[in-house]
């Protein structure tokens, strides 16, 4: 599959999801969130031969995200995943199966992060969870790496 | 971290902030989702960089493992590294304070490529400090569209290897010691001088005496002194006679033929013999190697020593290499640039000088000249001049003696040296004078 393959098929999965989402669950504000998918959709096509496509991409797929994860975590989530890969992809970061791997694994990490937030009343404990989390691989990480280095770092 | 990586991280905080001040689940899953995002790349990007870091290698050449201080050395570093797409990586090569970069690239970019690439520094140092110097190794920086890492390689495989810079002697007068029949030269000779021209390690065999032992206690390693060499070969007289068809001074003549034969009475007493090469203008007239009686030298002078008629004229004509060094001149303009008629213009001569050093043949004069000069063992000359007329010749007579390696002394009338000071036609020579 092409790049631009790829790129129309998280487009249309994720127009199908937040249409699907917003039909569904009927919301009162449901123009919101196809309002926010234009949005998405327009950045998308002006941005398409932009230098940091990726990052714009993101900017334009976070309020669309929110409005869904609103609606429902599930839908926010596949909106999450397909935005991301939208992004990926306009990286160069899907181009290769080892890549293609790893982008299941992310939605694969992001699956007990979601379920997390569906289980939980307010927004505290997750918070404290995902700060813990995060810190405690960043710290490992920077003792691996500062370990990693010595080896180096030898000047004679 | 990068542009890209920094701006999500701010999104990430300002979804946090808003989940935490709204209590919304909804943000707080966007935030959750981005901050996986986030650190997954961090991670992949930690471990394509710890592969690009293992297999780096890193050959160095040096043109010499041992130099004088000051002594420039040409380098070649070959970096084998593979970087996978979508990375980016700058090696840079990591030097010792001892040494500055003269000319060349120190640093490079390996663009992505699956399979192993092969990066060649080239570049030329000059020694600073003396003492034992090791090539402390590179600096890779690794970066994708988020982060961005360095690393210096410091360790044994990618140091080394050692270069020895030995000390000289800077504090030395740089005259050249002169005695009644020899002079000190840049050289190791039999007969050593007074000079010191380096100073080195000492080497199992060396003499005791030599030994720098003020040297030696600085460092804790002994040093060695090598004096200049010592020779004594009588200089090379070139006689350069007027021609008779232009105006010239008598007194200047008188004066000249008067400081020729101070000049080989003095040679042949004190070295025992004088070689003497009379030219008039690019007319090779008479040689005289080795010449060890003085009165026969003397009767050679009186012969030779007045103006002669010349057959062979040269008409200002101007030598190869100065032509070569005209085109370089234009070329660098035409490269500067500038108006548009001028540079129309420079191009015009330059491609006239191109055509005409592609048919310059070498006068036999330069051939007379070169074969005279292989002939002697011989390391310095006086040429002396009227300068009167065409002296196209007398370039001609310096180039040939510096492709023999000798030492040049013009001596020309004090009139013509105080009309023209600077004299650039005989920039080459070592020492311009008058002889009265």
């Amino acid at each position: 599959m092409k790049a631009e393959e790829r790129d129309y098929l998280f487009l249309a999965v994720l127009a199908v999801t937040v249409v699907g989402v917003t039909v569904w669950t009927g919301s009162r504000v449901w123009y919101l969130s196809l309002i926010l998918l234009c949005l998405f959709g327009g950045v998308f096509y002006i941005t398409r031969r932009w230098h940091e496509r990726g990052f714009f991409l993101i900017c334009a797929g976070v309020p669309l995200m929110v409005a869904c994860g609103a609606m429902s975590t599930w839908a926010g989530l596949v909106a999450g995943w397909m935005i991301a890969g939208c992004a990926c992809n306009a990286m160069g970061l899907l181009a290769r199966p080892r890549e293609r791997r790893l982008f299941g694994v992310f939605c694969a990490v992001t699956l007990p992060v979601a379920l997390m937030i569906y289980f939980s009343n307010h927004v505290v404990v997750p918070i404290l969870i995902l700060a813990v989390v995060t810190g405690a691989i960043v710290a490992v990480q920077q003792i691996r790496d500062h370990q990693w280095r010595k080896r180096f770092g030898v000047q004679l | 971290m990068r542009r890209c990586a920094q701006g999500l991280s701010l999104i990430i905080l300002l979804l946090v902030a808003g989940a935490y001040v709204l209590d919304d689940l909804a943000l707080l899953l966007a935030a959750g989702i981005l901050l996986c995002g986030l650190v997954g790349q961090y991670l992949v990007f930690d471990r394509r960089f710890r592969e690009i870091v293992s297999s780096v290698s890193v050959e160095r050449s040096l043109e010499r493992t041992q130099v004088r201080k000051g002594t420039t050395l040409r380098v070649a570093t070959t970096v084998t590294v593979r970087v996978p797409p979508p990375m980016h990586a700058t090696i840079s090569e990591r030097l010792s304070s001892q040494v500055a970069v003269l000319d060349g690239d120190t640093t490079l970019s390996a663009d992505p490529d699956p399979e192993p690439r092969t990066c060649q520094f080239r570049y030329r140092i000059t020694t600073v400090v003396h003492g034992r110097m090791r090539f402390i190794g590179i600096t890779l920086a690794v970066r994708d569209a988020f982060f961005s890492h360095e690393i210096d390689l410091f360790s044994d495989p990618f140091s080394g290897p050692d270069l020895l810079i030995q000390p000289v002697g800077i504090f030395e007068p740089a005259g050249k010691r002169t005695t009644a029949e020899s002079r000190e030269v840049e050289k190791l000779k039999v007969v050593s001088g007074f000079g010191i021209r380096a100073l080195r390690e000492y080497y199992a065999g060396d003499d005791l005496r030599r030994i720098d032992w003020k040297l030696s206690a600085k460092h804790n390693k002994l040093f060695v002194r090598e004096y200049t060499g010592m020779v004594s070969l009588p200089p090379l007289i070139i006689i350069d006679l007027p021609w008779h068809g232009t105006p010239f001074s008598q007194a200047a003549l008188e004066q000249m033929v008067s400081v020729v034969a101070g000049l080989a009475e003095h040679s042949i007493r004190s070295y025992q013999y004088v070689s003497i090469l009379v030219i008039s203008g690019a007319n090779l007239l008479h040689f005289s190697p080795e010449e060890k009686d003085l009165q026969r030298c003397m009767s050679m002078l009186r012969e030779w020593m007045h103006p002669v008629p010349r057959v062979v004229h040269q008409y200002h004509a101007t030598d190869r290499s100065a032509i070569r060094a005209e085109i370089r001149h234009l070329e660098a303009v035409i490269v500067q640039g500038g108006e548009p008629a001028a540079l129309q213009f420079s191009d015009r001569v330059r491609k006239h000088y191109q055509g005409v050093i592609t048919h310059l043949r070498t006068p036999a004069f330069v051939g007379q000249v070169a074969r005279t000069f292989s002939s002697l063992k011989i390391d310095e000359c006086y040429l002396f001049s009227l300068a009167s007329g065409d002296t196209s010749h007398i370039r001609q007579v310096i180039r040939q003696a510096k492709i023999a390696e000798m030492i040049v002394h013009i001596r020309l009338p004090g009139a013509v040296i105080a009309a023209h000071p600077a004299h650039d036609r005989y920039l080459s020579a070592d020492t311009v004078e008058a002889f009265a």
